[in-house]
């Protein structure tokens, strides 16, 4: 099992941190499944996580220079990590005018990501940090836990309003309620919702647009024949999804929410080279 | 004696002074001599001493008188106190902003109230008054000799900020390693860190970046970086080189800092190698007159370690057994391992402030009355513009602050 891999150009250190940042915001521990052109970041859903799972894709050509990478065996050429991400957030942190980060699978004492920063300095020779980020190796046998997960049978498919606004929403309301109802049709209009003895305050989205999802058989919609009106529902942690919405850095180029009434909020952020799923399941 | 000096004052300087003094200990000595004022701390483990120095000309106005009672025969005596560092730092606690807003800083003291007073007077007719009260106490002195140490690197604090940044805030220590042709900076591990839960960071650097470096002896020394990030904040707003000076692990390591107007030591315990030391350890022992209390000041102290003789040069050895958790009391458990020894020895470079009066005097006061001291200081918060203005300015706080009519005379005849 081998794994090194090489950043040189800043601009691509800057994104990878700003993905790296985002995912520490949504998981305190994740998986990495590094493939020979893609890694991923995974959080299945553990009752310890709440029920949340998160599925973070990129390619790994969009991000390094150099990406070399031998799975546990020929067959199955992948590797599967357990990591802390914010460790690497930390890393990358400090990285920000580096000359190159170079990032090796090692085992000295236990397994490790080590990244290596190489800073300028006024000296001849540069500088250079080193990282050792234990990792722990997940066996092949428990690869099944980490599958992609399936797009959900939705009842509604809505673009998100601009995340910034729904941030701020979403912020305010904490204080004050710790689930939130969100809610939406397909005439592009969405609600978020708090109700508790004191108060009860609703934000009301409109013209968000519903994307268009071709179902397996072709034909327009999978929720065809759904009233255009019909509110589709679901009440989840209000905490999760500030962290959601706070996580994010960078503005996607896509943002929408498929509800599954009363189930589960399936939430997708796509930007150029990442795309990003996560899951809130829906509170009793 | 009095003594006035016309000069500039950073607030930023002292309130970051302040702050890195507060990362030692809860509470500091404020120790006003004639020729400036010291502030020094110590933690409770005895394993992080601070000195900070400003010299009279720091100040826009500095006067300091000793007053002494009839039956006293010293005519310069200084009084340190003790004050509690969370009383103070509210006074300074946003240094940025206060060198906006406030135009003038006083700070005085009236032995007879066991009062310290910070004023500040602020923009918009806005006055600031915090009344503080302190302990008597005799002062501790942690002397080290540097100039003995084997190895001494010399840096700009931009560069020991920026190899600090890599460690997390959390980081508590951190090892030095130095050999003739390399340096690096490492989070500390032991025998048994579990490595599967730790990250852990180094950074390694070429001899080149320093402004000054030499390494007589290879050497790997464990200090504590929490109490070290004080002074690197303080040292960067003064933008005076920072002086290192260490040998084997085991001996101390100082961070320094030093320029014509201000001067400060962090002197900090270092690991020492795992040896078969005993249980029994040599109790500590300072150049320290033991804290009277305040009732008591006619009882004689007889736990002190005096010198010999003012000047003599005293090599006094403690052993305590310091473990960076002290206070969550995990001594017990930390007994053989982290046990660090600092070496404390007259320092020669604090000689302007032992001067042979002070102490003598030091010498008697734990078996005479309290000298009183008047002290009286003014600096100036807002620069530049304001120097014109300064003569007037003074002698009008002066009027409003001052305790006595002999030193506002005194003071307006020796105005230059």
């Amino acid at each position: 099992m081998r794994f090194r891999a090489k950043i040189v150009d800043l601009a691509c250190l800057n994104h990878f941190s700003r993905v790296i940042n985002t995912i520490a915001k949504l998981a305190k521990t994740c998986t990495l499944r590094l493939t020979v052109s893609k890694l991923y970041f995974i959080l299945s859903d553990k009752v310890a996580n709440g029920g949340v799972s998160m599925w973070c894709e990129l390619c790994q050509g969009n991000f390094f220079d150099e990406f070399q990478m031998e799975g546990v065996a020929a067959e199955h050429n992948e590797i599967y990590l357990e990591l802390v991400p914010e460790n690497l957030s930390r890393a990358l942190k400090t990285a920000q005018s580096a000359k190159a980060v170079k990032i090796k699978l090692t085992n000295k004492h236990c397994p490790c990501l080590r990244v290596a920063v190489e800073l300028p300095s006024l000296s001849s020779s540069s500088r250079i940090v080193t990282h050792d980020i234990p990792v722990g190796v997940i066996p092949r046998r428990l690869w099944n836990d980490f599958r992609e997960p399936r797009v959900p049978d939705f009842d509604v498919s809505i673009y998100l309003p601009v995340l910034k606004t729904m941030k701020s929403v979403v912020e305010r309301m904490k204080n004050l309620s710790n689930s939130i109802v969100i809610e939406a049709n397909l005439s592009g209009e969405m609600n978020l919702k708090i109700e508790t003895d004191l108060v009860s305050v609703a934000t009301h989205f409109k013209d968000l647009g519903n994307p268009p999802w071709a179902s397996e058989d072709g034909c327009q919609s999978s929720d065809q024949g759904r009233d255009l009106e019909s509110m589709a529902e679901a009440r989840i942690d209000i905490k999760k999804l500030q962290q959601l919405l706070a996580g994010q850095q960078v503005n996607p180029t896509k943002a929408l929410c498929n509800i599954v009434s009363k189930r589960v909020v399936h939430f997708i952020l796509l930007h150029e080279d990442v795309s990003l799923q996560y899951f809130i399941p829906a509170l009793a | 004696l009095e003594c006035i000096l016309h000069s500039f004052l950073f607030l930023l300087v002292f309130g970051r002074a302040l702050h890195a003094i507060a990362r030692i200990s809860d509470e500091f000595w404020f120790d006003p001599i004639e020729k400036g004022l010291a502030l020094r701390s110590v933690n409770s483990s005895r394993s992080a001493y601070a000195y900070v120095f400003f010299s009279s000309m720091f100040f826009q106005h500095y006067c300091w008188t000793a007053v002494s009672q009839p039956c006293q025969k010293e005519k310069q005596l200084s009084l340190p106190c003790k004050l509690i560092i969370k009383s103070v730092l509210p006074v300074f606690r946003c240094v940025n902003v206060l060198e906006r807003n406030v135009e003038k800083c006083s700070i005085y003291t009236n032995i007879n109230d066991h009062h310290i007073t910070f004023q500040l007077l602020c923009k918009h007719g806005v006055v600031k008054t915090y009344n503080l009260t302190f302990q008597e106490c005799d002062p501790l002195q942690a002397v080290f000799a540097k100039h003995m140490c084997p190895n001494i690197l010399k840096v700009h604090s931009r560069l020991l900020a920026d190899i600090m940044i890599h460690f997390p805030s959390s980081q508590e220590e951190v090892t030095l390693s130095v050999t003739p042709v390399k340096v690096c900076f490492k989070s500390y591990t032991e025998e048994d860190t579990d490595f599967s839960k730790t990250m852990l960071t180094e950074i390694q650097l070429n001899p080149d970046e320093f402004d000054y470096f030499q390494v007589g002896v290879d050497s790997e020394v464990t200090f504590c970086l929490k109490e070290l990030r004080g002074l690197l904040a303080f040292s960067e707003a003064t933008s005076v080189p920072v002086s290192i000076h260490f040998d084997v692990s085991g001996k101390p390591i100082a961070f320094s800092i030093e320029d014509t107007v201000l001067e400060a030591s962090f002197i900090l315990a270092t690991l020492s190698d795992i040896e078969k030391e005993t249980a029994s350890q040599q109790p500590p022992c300072f150049s320290q007159r033991q804290e009277r209390p305040q009732g008591n000041r006619n009882a004689p102290n007889t736990e002190s370690a005096k010198p010999a003789s003012p000047l003599a040069k005293q090599e006094i050895k403690s052993v305590p057994r310091v473990t960076k958790k002290d206070l969550t009391g995990m001594e017990g458990t930390a007994m053989t391992e982290a046990e660090h020894r600092a070496m404390l020895e007259e320092e020669a470079t604090e000689s302007q402030i032992i001067s042979p009066q002070t102490l003598c005097h030091m010498q008697f006061l734990t078996s005479i009355n309290i000298a009183f001291l008047q002290f009286h200081s003014l600096f100036f918060g807002a620069v530049s513009c304001k120097e014109k203005d300064a003569t007037s300015h003074t002698f009008h706080s002066l009027a409003t602050a001052s305790d006595t009519e002999e030193d506002f005379g005194n003071m307006q005849s020796s105005q230059v």
